[in-house]
């Protein structure tokens, strides 16, 4: 398992693929501002909110190569410091997203440290069930702390609006899709150009050959589990200015993460982007079509399915 | 020395049979962990210490006992079962969850207990089990059941329009979550107003199912053009709906929100301003009926919060119902108490008298009708019925600030 963080080489033989589906791209793009430009607007919004959320669970997966499906309850626990720090400290949610960062990523570590470092040798299965009642304990205690009851801050930024001919649409969600870029170009540069970031590489490649050339792999995965949760803490934060929280709130999410970075490949974090962008498209454009919107979750869901099953078809013939 | 441990145990067991003989048992079922049920659990129990402390009923104390059903229906069973068999209390009563209802009604049919319900709207599932009397005459269903709702609201647009001759609604647009709650309430809705009114509709993910966007179904209603817009969901979905609706410029004349329950400090945003509601209690009937001040003022200095929901103003009502009947009839024995509940005239804290007359199914139907309300200044205002409006209407929705 490894981080993809280069570019894919494109051979002359296959340049022609590209252009095929550049240009497919750029006829469905079109046919759908004609139809419903709106749809494409949500789309990206939406597919910004999957990627954000989805990228520290690649990170962690790629490098320390377990599936945390607490990751959600995680990114909730972040929404409930910053819906505190707004109103006992009375910060906007992207003021505190860095406070409510760093508390998140010591919670990370000591979890690391507490729980997730025990399991790294064990089998798959028992990772997946030590996180998924992680996940469940957190959600919950919050539930048992604070009930089921929704918050909401009330940030009167999030209703901004464009407005293009006689179509107006909400533009705050294009945040998402900001943060989600910032996290995967963020993330490449520190793998590629930092002496952590490669070493983390080099563990998540190869841990025993790392080991070998003096990488302290367990301290190696534990900052990486911290910087994946001070990340998803991060999200957190954006994610509260403009949703309501409850304790389960991050439920969803892990679900829709973990088959993103299914669908885009283990530590494809790049790979996450397009795959975002696919789903967020697909399940917009379903939505958009009247009568139709309980389909958008058969849709993303087939969607993946039918790309796993596409990619392994293809490594069997390889 | 074993003749005098026996003695001692003999002598205890007859002093928990004597205390017990003092008190009169009540056992409730609700979510614990959901706001709405802790609340019903904090009424239910208020009610029960000031009855007690004003010398209980026919010389006995009251005692409640609560179980937590989790909102699941096999909790719900087995919190009837443990009720019934090992607590071994006298009435039953509580439930909001008309999943949970349902599930619980054979066990309840399996012993009869005279139950006075506080939830559960569902009248294709609950009423339905239920069965009509006699088989189902031990059962006491406080809360409207969704025919009664959807009649009280056809009858409030109506009567609202007749004294507001500037409000016309002809076209109405119901936005409802995808799940089994909404689905019915647009099916409900559609047999209802479909014959009067142009209607229409469409579903949205809930964002309690992890969904977030409403743009489709907002852009559905804006072509509609409504002058009624609905919407059916969840707390979590009401700021969201509001502010995706600001930011398309969505605003019909009147907007109104259908959630079993609404966000925390809901009324201090601004977006909320103007939004109607359908509800059974808002602390501004306080202003209105002593009952309500009454609840709301030792609710408030019991637990240092005001309810969220009409939940628990008709869980302090079911508490002093039974307790009312109990007197009257001079006892817990089914036999007697069933005659008593029925001459219930309880004036409660939701502005109006609870009596029990027949649903289309069951024989003892207590509330039917809802309330049509607004926020007005970060306050649930009563808009509808007028005997309790506690302001006038705001008409129609201004634009958005």
């Amino acid at each position: 398992m490894r981080i993809v963080v280069t570019r894919p080489r494109v051979g002359p033989g296959r340049m022609w693929q590209v252009v095929l589906w550049t240009a497919l791209a750029a006829a469905g793009t079109a046919a759908v501002l004609l139809w419903k430009p709106t749809a494409l607007v949500y789309g990206v919004q939406r597919a910004g909110l999957y990627a954000a959320v989805a990228i520290p669970m690649a990170l962690v997966l790629g490098i320390v190569h377990i599936v945390n499906l607490a990751h959600g309850e995680l990114m909730m626990v972040a929404a409930y410091l910053a819906y505190f720090a707004a109103r006992l400290l009375g910060l906007d949610p992207f003021v505190a997203l860095v406070p409510v960062a760093l508390v998140m990523a010591v919670l990370g570590l000591a979890l690391y440290q507490v729980t997730i470092r025990h399991s790294l040798k064990a089998p798959e299965l028992n990772q997946l069930i030590l996180t998924f009642g992680l996940g469940i304990a957190l959600s919950q205690m919050v539930n048992l702390l604070f009930t089921s009851q929704s918050w909401k801050l009330s940030l009167d930024y999030v209703s901004a609006s464009a407005t293009v001919g006689n179509i107006s649409f909400g533009v705050f969600d294009f945040v998402y899709a900001g943060a989600a870029i910032a996290l995967a170009l963020g993330l490449r540069l520190f793998l590629t150009r930092t002496r952590l970031g490669k070493a983390a590489l080099a563990v998540g490649q190869n841990p025993r050959g790392a080991a070998i050339v003096g990488i302290d792999v367990g301290r190696t995965y534990a900052f990486v589990f911290a910087l994946a949760v001070g990340l998803i803490g991060a999200v957190g934060s954006i994610f509260l200015a403009k949703q309501a929280i409850f304790p389960l709130v991050g439920g969803p999410y892990t679900m829709k993460s973990f088959c993103l970075v299914a669908m885009a490949g283990v530590g494809n974090i790049v790979g996450i982007l397009y795959c975002s962008l696919a789903l967020g498209l697909s399940e917009s454009i379903i939505n958009s079509i009247r009568g139709y919107a309980g389909w958008s979750n058969v849709v993303f869901f087939a969607i993946i399915i039918v790309t796993i099953l596409v990619r392994s078809f293809r490594e069997r013939k390889a | 020395m074993r003749k005098a441990f026996v003695a001692v145990a003999c002598f205890a067991l007859l002093a928990v049979a004597a205390f017990g003989q003092g008190v009169i048992k009540l056992g409730a079922n609700w979510p614990l962990a959901d706001v709405s049920g802790l609340e019903c659990s904090k009424a239910a129990q208020l009610a029960v210490d000031e009855i007690n402390k004003a010398g209980g009923v026919l010389g006995k104390q009251l005692q409640l006992v609560v179980v937590d059903d989790e909102g699941k229906g096999d909790k719900g069973v087995a919190a009837i079962e443990k009720l019934v068999t090992v607590d071994k209390v006298d009435v039953l009563l509580g439930g909001i969850a008309s999943g949970v209802a349902v599930a619980q009604v054979p066990t309840l049919k399996k012993y009869q207990m005279v139950t006075v319900a506080t939830g559960a709207a569902a009248s294709a599932s609950v009423e339905k089990a239920l069965g009509p009397s006699p088989g189902s005459d031990w059962y006491f269903h406080l809360h409207p059941w969704d025919y009664d709702q959807g009649q009280s609201y056809y009858e409030g647009w109506d009567a609202i329009q007749k004294k507001y001759p500037n409000v016309v609604i002809r076209r109405i647009f119901l936005a409802y979550e995808e799940g089994a709650f909404g689905k019915s309430s647009f099916d409900a809705s559609k047999a209802l107003f479909g014959s009067r009114y142009t209607f229409d509709g469409a579903s949205f993910k809930s964002a309690l199912q992890g969904g977030s966007d409403y743009s489709s179904v907002l852009e559905a209603a804006k072509d509609f053009n409504p002058d009624l817009f609905i919407w059916a969901g969840y707390a979590q979905d009401a700021l969201p709906l509001l502010e995706q609706s600001k930011a398309m410029k969505f605003s019909p004349p009147i907007y109104l929100g259908a959630p079993p329950a609404w966000p925390v400090d809901m009324g201090k945003s601004p977006l909320a301003e103007d939004i109607m509601l359908y509800g059974m209690w808002a602390p501004s009937i306080n202003d209105i009926s002593p009952a309500s001040r009454k609840f709301y003022d030792a609710y408030v200095a019991a637990t240092g919060s005001a309810p969220t929901s009409y939940f628990a103003a008709l869980s302090y009502s079911a508490v002093y119902i039974i307790a009312d009947a109990v007197k009257r009839a001079g006892g817990t024995d089914a036999a007697r108490l069933i005659p008593a509940l029925e001459k219930t005239r309880y004036v409660s804290p939701l502005g109006q008298t609870i009596t029990f007359t027949p649903s289309n199914i069951i024989k003892h139907q207590g509330i039917k009708n809802q309330k049509i309300l607004q926020w007005q200044d970060g306050r649930q205002e009563v808009i509808w019925p007028f005997e309790v409006q506690s302001r006038a209407l705001v008409y129609p929705l201004p634009p958005w600030k």
